[in-house]
């Protein structure tokens, strides 16, 4: 069997753990400089919020229900996620953490003595014991599955976010009453597609023919209408594929009018690429790198790329550094109202199955590189790094509503009255 | 913000081994000792001094395990009515002592919310100056 633990609502329900006064009040989490909602409470959605929606369309709406505005405390929930991923951790033999507020486990053979519902129950009440994070519980027989019972458990049946999928029976009663695009795997644009087809309900997708249907979608379609009907496909390393494309973007906390600002920013976002290239074992060959102006404002627009062929692909911060400071001269218009920046690597070779050139100078320093990941890992992100991206930054992120870091900051320590 | 990494001089300077070497063993680890149930254990910060019948001041930091037992009278953090607040309490009467100077008791009653966050295993004083505590942003 698997199981699919899952936090409710993440970002709001960390947000407070450790701030009683607003556990009772419609909580809204904002991303991307405060412009975006990326997660709401239970109060919040009632109040007919969407996610992913801008902020200041609902703005009005959310004082007038006084709610509560947190801008994303990435801190808080990375610390909060660990802890919550050890807790549930404890309760399988494997576990595999899929994002930072869900995870699967696998009990392979093991049953528990008092039967899978009580199993589920015993995780959500460690989770919220220990954390005061609310969590739901999908139990059935292969992950797809377990997504399902996981969706039953929120929005169907008694909704106490527990749902244990074990006969045929439960797991039609639920594939039924669940539309095809809530499965697992099946995005919008399929969805639609099976929908031409006649094929609405989840439960007629596990009633389709799994091999035409790797004909006309993919073989990932396959495998999940067999994972549907009982038959586990999905590996926990295929899950983990390499990204075959890695970018670092995001808007300016104000616009940006100096080439100063505009290259210490991309130097960041050109020392995160070469870190989540190193981390996934990977070198890049070519670097995209962009800026641009605001398209929705009423100013002058710009918009200009430039691309960076390595002459041997690197994860090497400096070279990667390099790049995105010479890029910066380039890119950079006086005039202009700067908006947003990234580098992305757009071409990638697996460190392992790397052709080396003879004759080329090797300019990484693959010690080094491990020497600054060790470091940065234990001391925190950014501890050590190019100084090219400059020491305060006036171009960062907007985080205006930023809770306190009540755990990764000893003068942010919660306040408890006596 | 500079950050300081502490790590340890060496001189680079080999001659005989220490005979101590092979005893060498973990250093003491503070956490070891103070922490018992890691993934249900936060710190707090004390304000105020109702406590101080406990031996707990203002400033000093709390030790909070949201997965200790509980007994008929612990000092407890709890969310009472919103806010953290620092109690002994005294399960089997519901109430929340004060066991510093001149404080009431406070019993608990029907209009009031009151969720337990954690039993208080531990509390630490700071003698001294502490740099990493000052300048509290809120």
């Amino acid at each position: 069997m698997y199981a699919l633990v899952d936090a409710n609502s993440f970002y709001a329900s960390a947000e407070k753990v450790f701030d009683p006064a607003i556990r009772q009040r419609p909580v809204v989490v904002l991303t991307n400089n405060d412009g975006c909602i990326c997660a709401l409470c239970e109060n919040a959605k009632q109040l007919g919020v969407k996610k992913f929606g801008p902020y200041y369309k609902v703005k009005g709406l959310l004082a007038r229900h006084n709610a509560v505005i947190r801008s994303s405390n990435y801190e808080l929930y990375d610390y909060l996620s660990n802890k919550m991923m050890q807790v549930i951790g404890e309760y399988a033999p494997d576990q595999h953490v899929y994002s930072i507020d869900e995870c699967f486990l696998h009990f392979d053979t093991w049953q528990p003595e008092a039967g899978w519902k009580a199993h589920a129950a015993a995780i959500q009440q460690a989770v919220w014991q220990q954390l005061r994070l609310p969590v739901g519980v999908g139990i059935a027989a292969t992950p797809t599955l377990a997504k399902v019972a996981s969706f039953a458990g929120k929005r169907l049946g008694d909704q106490n976010g527990i749902a244990v999928l074990d006969s045929p029976q439960k797991v039609e009663e639920v594939l039924r009453a669940m539309h095809v695009q809530d499965v697992w795997g099946v995005g919008k644009r399929i969805a639609a597609r099976l929908e031409n087809q006649g094929i609405h309900s989840a439960w007629e997708l596990a009633n389709s023919c799994p091999k035409a249907l790797r004909k006309q979608f993919s073989v990932e379609l396959e495998r999940t209408v067999r994972e549907l009907n009982g038959v586990t496909c999905i590996q926990w390393d295929a899950e983990r594929a390499n990204k075959k494309q890695i970018y670092s973007t995001r808007a300016f906390g104000h616009p940006v009018t100096m080439q100063q600002a505009l290259r210490e920013s991309l130097c960041w976002h050109a020392e995160k690429v070469a870190e989540k290239l190193r981390r996934q074992g990977s070198k890049a060959s070519l670097l995209t790198l962009f800026t641009h102006a605001n398209p929705f404002a009423n100013t002058r627009q710009y918009h200009k790329a430039v691309q960076h062929r390595f002459a041997q692909p690197t994860n090497d911060t400096r070279a990667l550094v390099e790049a995105a400071s010479r890029a910066s001269v380039d890119l950079f218009k006086a005039g202009i109202l700067l908006h947003k920046c990234g580098v992305g690597a757009i071409e990638i070779v697996d460190t392992e199955q790397e052709q080396t050139d003879m004759f080329a100078q090797l300019t990484h320093n693959p010690k080094l590189m491990q020497c600054m990941d060790a470091i940065n890992t234990r001391y925190g992100s950014q501890t050590i790094g190019a100084a090219a991206k400059g020491i305060h930054p006036d171009w960062k992120m907007k985080r205006e509503y930023l809770s306190p870091q009540y755990t990764t900051n000893w003068q942010h320590l919660p306040k408890i009255a006596c | 913000m500079l950050q300081i990494i502490p790590v340890a001089a060496q001189a680079g300077i080999s001659g005989f081994e220490s005979p101590a070497a092979e005893y060498k063993q973990l250093a003491l680890d503070l956490d070891e000792l103070l922490i018992e149930h890691p993934n249900a254990t936060f710190i707090g910060q004390a304000k105020g001094d109702s406590m101080t019948g406990v031996g707990i001041f203002d400033g000093d930091l709390l030790i909070v395990d949201r997965a200790a037992a509980a007994t008929s009278l612990d000092v407890i953090v709890a969310n009472l009515n919103g806010s953290f607040v620092c109690k002994l309490y005294d399960r089997n009467s519901q109430v929340l002592l004060s066991p510093g100077l001149d404080h009431q008791p406070y019993a608990l009653g029907e209009g009031d919310i009151f969720e337990i966050e954690g039993i208080v295993v531990r509390s630490v004083r700071m003698h001294r100056y502490v740099r990493w505590l000052s300048q509290c942003m809120r």
